[in-house]
Order: structure tokens, then sequence, then C-alpha cells
């Protein structure tokens, strides 16, 4: 048996899909001999209570066109498809059970070319709420959950360390409980930007562009909270009202124009959800932000790298921003932006939506690779030939992974991964001598 | 009173909807819009009908021939641009070559049709202004009528094609919730066309649902995959790329539940109805109610399929929502009647309306 056949993992058992033996084809799935061989029933007690769920009413709806598939990131790396959930419903799987439950990113791509709007966006949360209230929740999210209850991030880093990243800012970042009185700007800095090695690069970065500009900000420091998005697309909407909450305290405390925020799913959160738990206000991406203030951004030095751009899901497809980070990335010096085929609309999942941040372990039980890594390979594609080329984000969330995957695709030093703002930032500085 | 009965629209539904009119005694006004009589099935080039495979232009012929009648007055790059006045008496006002004229009618047929649907519309990924090989059913039906079918890329025959179904039809995101009826014929018919002129050509069918009711299944359908070796493979395409100048399809072989990404010369989006630009004008003139889809509505379905909403005004063919030749024939039969009766003030006429 050659050891290069394809192989297939189903649930923790790994099998070739071609099997032979001794000359004999013995190909076949393992569990064939183990199951019914006719269906003998078609129960309909699943679709009546997923559609009964407040969220999972659209689940019903799907005509099995299957125009959804090929357009789903996670069915690229595995068995998965929006179509089966439908046709496992409809055969009694309520999903509480099944590993699809968690597989889905939320990335929204589906929706978008769904003829009859099945809107997995809601449906997911729906159902994984109730696989949260019977405990049956992967380990990992739940224990991403409860650093987020304990102390308002995923990480379960102290409250007090949110602001830890200034010191090495170079310039003066106010805390609006120190400033007293009305800011134009408050900076919603968010968690991977606030605690995460990476992330923190693109927070200095901000901050030396907000300063630039002589934008009036402020940041919430030790009392921002995670904006709690993710938990409640992972099933958790207790705890994204809970965070919600503490937030939107927050926010009604002090006195600020607009909210400025680097993080797309803080984004969504704010300007999609925070209405109904009663706070409304202006809220911009930093990309929207920063776009019409363009010419006045001091560039330089030039940068000279061949660039391509990862739209965030809940920036783009599922927000509508495709021209803000482009507007900017364009502006910035010796900057060649060349975009790969899934792009704006059909933007290529990263896996970290939805709850997918704090799934990775789980996820790679059941998917031949990481979405993050089919994603870097794609920019490697594009830009990554001659050693020069750079994956550019606009998401906290994507630094880490897209570095990762660079490395455990084996493309170390053909692609650098650097959010928009470290860029802008880079080419405001003198030239390196 | 006048007698005369106001036919819009020269294609098939209004064609024989005159015919009809002056079978029965009656006197007809028909109006066209283009120079020419026909309609869509002409405009559009149409080569052979479903399901029996005759020429278009000589099943138009017989059509044309109908209305060269004295009781049948043709008025050619003619439309109606204003109407008032009630059943037994309605005043129209023609525009045409010799300018406005002022024309007195008891009753009239709309008969003004549907337009294919463009698949330049928002959220379709299937390129067709991007790539020359993405065509229509109509694009098809160019070539076919000149007998011949090649790849406008490059003007040779392809090596492979696929028809895409339900493109602009059964989605509810563009609006368009309903089934067109005609396509899945149309796509087999043009399949059988193809593998006519180029034997060696192998053409795929991809779909959801082949929706063949009546004697289409067994004229049609089973003809194209049984005598003409048509590949039908149920599970529909999301995006068309471009890929070493050929066309790469992006779908789910949902049969096998396994995603598809294959190799096209060629395809054929086998687009949809929507209501033609005269059937929205029109129904805004006369001042007719029509569907949530911009067709005309038919409020005394399903037993009266013609009567609008307003009486004296009645409607044929595919102004009143997808159609096939059949229904519209028959259709233009029945409004025919319906417009004649109201004209000579028969109460019976107007049942379905005021039920």
């Amino acid at each position: 048996m050659g050891r290069d056949l394809p192989v297939i993992k189903v649930d923790t058992v790994t099998e070739l899909e071609h099997a032979v033996v001794e000359g004999v084809d013995i190909s076949g799935h393992w569990n064939r001999m183990f199951s019914d061989r006719s269906t003998t029933d078609f129960p309909t007690e699943a679709m009546d209570w997923v559609t009964g769920l407040a969220g999972g009413e659209s689940m019903r709806d799907c005509y099995q066109c299957g125009k959804c598939v090929p357009v789903c990131p996670v069915q690229h790396v595995g068995d998965y498809g929006p179509r089966k959930l439908n046709a496992k419903i409809l055969r009694g799987n309520n999903l509480i059970d099944d590993p699809d439950l968690w597989l889905c990113t939320t990335c929204g791509n589906c929706y978008r070319v769904c003829p009859k709007e099945v809107n997995p966006l809601k449906i997911m949360p729906a159902i994984r709420e109730q696989a949260v209230l019977e405990g049956k929740v992967p380990d990992e999210l739940s224990d991403a959950f409860r650093n987020l209850q304990k102390s308002g991030n995923p990480m379960g880093e102290s409250p007090r360390k949110r602001i830890d990243w200034i010191a090495e800012a170079g310039v003066d970042v106010p805390i609006i409980s120190q400033l007293d009185r009305a800011v134009d700007v408050l900076w919603y800095v968010s968690d991977y930007t606030s605690y995460h090695p990476r992330g923190k690069d693109a927070a200095r970065a901000m901050a030396r562009v907000m300063t630039a500009l002589g934008v009036d900000f402020a940041i919430l420091g030790p009392e921002e909270r995670s904006d709690g998005d993710s938990a409640r697309l992972a099933g958790e909407s207790g705890l994204f009202e809970l965070l919600a909450e503490q937030n939107i305290k927050a926010f009604e405390k002090y006195e600020f124009k607009r909210l400025v925020v680097m993080d797309p799913h803080a984004y969504n959160a704010f300007k999609n959800h925070y209405p109904r738990l009663g706070w409304q206000g202006e809220v911009l991406h930093y990309t929207q932000f920063l776009a019409p203030l363009v010419d006045r951004l001091t560039f330089r030095s030039s940068v000279d790298l061949d660039v391509t751009y990862h739209d965030p899901c809940y920036l783009g497809r599922n927000n509508g921003e495709y021209d803000a980070p482009r507007k900017l990335l364009q502006a910035i010096p010796g900057i060649r932006l060349a975009e790969m085929p899934h792009t704006k609309a059909n933007g290529y999942c990263c896996g970290g939506g939805g709850g997918g941040m704090w799934l990775d372990g789980f996820v790679a039980e059941h998917v031949s690779e990481r979405l993050s890594e089919r994603r870097v390979r794609e920019a490697v594609a594009t830009v990554g030939m001659d050693g020069s080329g750079v994956l550019s984000v606009a998401c906290p969330y994507e630094p880490s992974r897209f570095e990762d995957a660079v490395k455990s695709t084996g493309n170390d030093g053909k692609l650098a991964v650097r959010d928009i703002i470290e860029l802008i930032d880079q080419a405001m500085q003198p030239p390196a001598t | 009173m006048p007698e005369t009965v106001l036919v819009i629209g020269g294609g098939p539904a209004g064609l024989e909807a005159a015919r009809a009119i002056a079978t029965i005694g009656g006197k007809a006004l028909l109006v066209e819009r283009r120079a020419v009589l026909g309609g869509t099935p002409d405009e559009s080039n149409y080569a052979a009908l479903t399901p029996r495979m005759g020429s278009a232009q000589e099943a138009l012929d017989v059509l044309r021939a109908g209305v060269v009648d004295p009781n049948i007055d043709v008025r050619v790059e003619t439309t109606v641009t204003g109407c008032s006045g009630s059943v037994g008496d309605f005043a129209v006002t023609l525009t045409g070559p010799a300018g406005e004229t002022k024309e007195h009618v008891g009753a009239i047929v709309v008969a003004t049709g549907f337009q294919h649907f463009d698949p330049g519309r928002e959220t379709q990924m299937y390129g067709y202004y991007e790539y020359p090989d993405v065509i229509t059913l109509p694009d098809a039906e160019k070539m076919l009528s000149e007998h011949r079918f090649v790849r406008p890329s490059t003007g040779e025959p392809p090596r492979n094609v696929a028809f895409i179904q339900c493109v602009g039809s059964r989605d509810r995101r563009l609006g368009n919730e309903y089934c067109s009826k005609v396509c899945c014929g149309v796509a087999s018919k043009e399949a059988i066309e193809i593998r006519r002129l180029l034997p060696d050509t192998k053409v795929y069918i991809f779909y959801i649902d082949m929706r063949m009711y009546g004697y289409w299944e067994n004229e049609i359908y089973w003809p194209a995959q049984e005598q003409y070796n048509v590949t039908y493979i149920r599970g529909i395409v999301t995006e068309i790329v471009g890929k070493d100048g050929r066309l790469l399809m992006k779908g789910e072989d949902t049969t096998m539940g396994r995603p598809l990404e294959v190799l096209m010369d060629m395809i054929v989006l086998s687009v949809g109805m929507e209501p033609s630009r005269g059937t929205r004008d029109v129904a805004g003139i006369l001042g007719i109610e029509q569907n949530k889809y911009g067709f005309i509505a038919t409020p005394g379905e399903p037993m009266d399929p013609v009567s609008t909403n307003v009486p004296g005004i009645y409607v044929a063919g595919a102004a009143a929502g997808p159609k096939d030749l059949e229904d519209t024939v028959g259709m233009a039969g029945a409004a025919a009647m319906r417009a004649v009766g109201a004209v000579r003030g028969l109460a019976r006429s107007e049942a379905a309306v005021t039920r």
C-alpha cells in the first residue's frame, strides 16, 4: 500500500480513500458494515426543533441546490457543506452532537449566494446556544468562554494588563477616566490588539498614526471588555450580553463623539447588536476612520512591497466595507497592490470567526488543513513568489493566525503578515538608514 | 360603441389573439413596437421550438399569415402611449411613424411578453460580461439558427459545453422567486441541436431539479438523454472563473455530495423570464395591476388566467408570467373570446372579475 494515497479523516479514525491489499481493492467506508442498509425513518422532530429556535427558522427553506458548497471555506478542507446541514437535520440529526456544529466560522459566504436566504449566521449560534446549555461544548471553547467571563478577554489576562502595550508606543495614549473631559474619538483597542504580542504592534502603530494626525482620542484602558461578538456567534449569547452590559456602562460614563475600533468583530457587535441592548452611536472601523484623512497622512519613506489584502469577513462581506482598506493601501508610497482570486465579497475566511479562534485544536481533527493555511497559499501564489510579498490584514485575529500558517505551510521568508496600520506607520517613519 | 379590440404586442400571443378575434367575427387593431411581427422568438433569433424541434420562423410565419385579414388593422413601429375610459369605450393614444393618433376601442388584450434575465445582475457570479465563452440561451439560439455553434473567443467548435439551469429564477435574493418554466426544456432542446451539429462535443446540463412537465418529459428530456447522450448532473454552479483560456466552473455534485471543479470550453446560462419593458410600461399606461414581480396580475386564477383587475382588459402570454408557447397561444384564444364578448356587452365575460 502506497503512503501517498489520499487520506480521509472520519472523527478520530483515519482511513485510506483507496485501499488495495494483496491485489484486492477493499476501498470503502470504515463503518459501512455497522450501519443499516436502508433508511427506515425520516424523523421530523430535529427540523421542527431547529426551526423552533429563535434564529433557526430559515434552516427548513433549503431546496438543496448546492450553491453554498463551492463558496464555503470549510468545504475546501473537509466533508462539511452548508447544504449537508439541512440534509442531516431532515434525517433526524439536530447537530448537537455533530462536529459540524462547530466547523462553521459564520463567514457568511454561503448566505451571500443562497437563493433561499438560508442564514447560518443566525442558525449556527441558535443551535450552539442549546449545545452550550447542555454543556456540550469543545473544551478549548469552554476555556475561552470561562476566560471571557472571568477577565473580559479570551486569554484570561488581567484587565489591568490591557494597557501594558502603551509603554512601548512612543507616544502618549490618554486613558479616558484620567482625562475628565470629552474627546472626539474613543478608541476601542480590542482583545488581541491589547494583549497579543503581534496585536500590540498594531495598537502602537495606531497610537502613533493618530497622534501624528492630531486626533483627539482616548482609550477605556482597564475598563474595556471584549466586544463579545465571537462568543455570541459561538453560542454564548448570555456571555455576550454580560460583556456588552459592561462595555455599554463604560461607554455611557464618558463623553465622546465616535467610537473607532480595531476589530471588525467589535465593529459588527457595536454597530449591529449593541443598539438592541441599549447603546447606539457612531462606530467606525479604523480603516473607515483613516480613509477620509488619507491626504493628511505625511509619508516619509517608501515601503517597496508587493501587497495583497485579506478582506475580514466581518468588515467586508458581512458589513460591506471593501474600499476603505484598499484606499489606505493604495496611498502608501511604494506599495503595489494585487488582489487574490478570492477577494471582496468572495473573500476566503481565515478560520477565526464564529468561535473558530478558540477551536483550532477541535477543528484540526475534522479538516485536512487550516483555513488560514489555504489562505496563505493563495497569498503566496499572488504576491509571495520573490520574497517581498506581504499579506495585509485589518483584523486583530489575523496576524497570529496567518503567521502560524506561513510557518506551517513552509513559506517562511516568502510572505510577511502586516496589519494595514503597521504599513502606514512604517511609511510615516523616516527611511531606515 | 366601438367594436374593435386593441391587441398590444405582435408576438405569438398578440398574433394569435388578433387572428382569433377576427375568426369569431370581431375587429382587431394590432400594434407592435418593432418594425416586424414575431415578438421575442423573432427578436431573440430562436432556432427550433421546444418540444417538437420545428423551425421557429416557419411557425411564426403561420402566425403572421393569420393576421393578414381585412378585419385586422396591423400597425408596426407603434406603441400605446395613453389610455382613458372603461370597458366598452377605451380612448387610446397610439404613437407611431406618423405621429400620435387617438383610437376608440371596446376592449384590450395585453400581449407585451417577457425579456430574458440579465445575467450581469448583482450576486450572479457567472462572468457573463467578463468571459466571451459564457453565453445565454438566446445567444446560443442565434448561433443555432445560423446552423453553427462555436466558441466566441476562438471561432472554433467547443470540445465541451455546460448548461447551467435556474439562472435568474427560483431566487429570493434576486427577487425572482418563480420557476421560469421553459428553461429546462429549452436547454435540453439546444443541447440536442448542439449534439446534432457537433457529434464530438460533450454536452452537460447542471440542474437543481429538471422540470419537464407533461410531454416535454418524453419529447425533449428523454431523447436528449437517450438518443443524444446529453449528460445531466444534479448540482448547480456557483461561480465561473477563467483558467488557461477555458472556463472553470465551481459547484457541487449534490448526488454524490462532492464539490465539482470542471473545465469547460463554453457555458450556456439558462436565463429565465422577467417582465419586458413593454409589459411594465403598458401596465402603467393602462392602469392595470402588476404582481410583485412586475408581471400583469391575473386575480381570477386558476379558472380565469386572462382577466386583469380592470374590466375589459385581458392579458395573454408571458406578460402574465413565465409561459411556454402552448400556454401562450391557448391564453391568446381565451383572451380573444373574452375581449370580443366584452365588446358585444356579454356580461359573462366579466364574471370572473366581479366574482
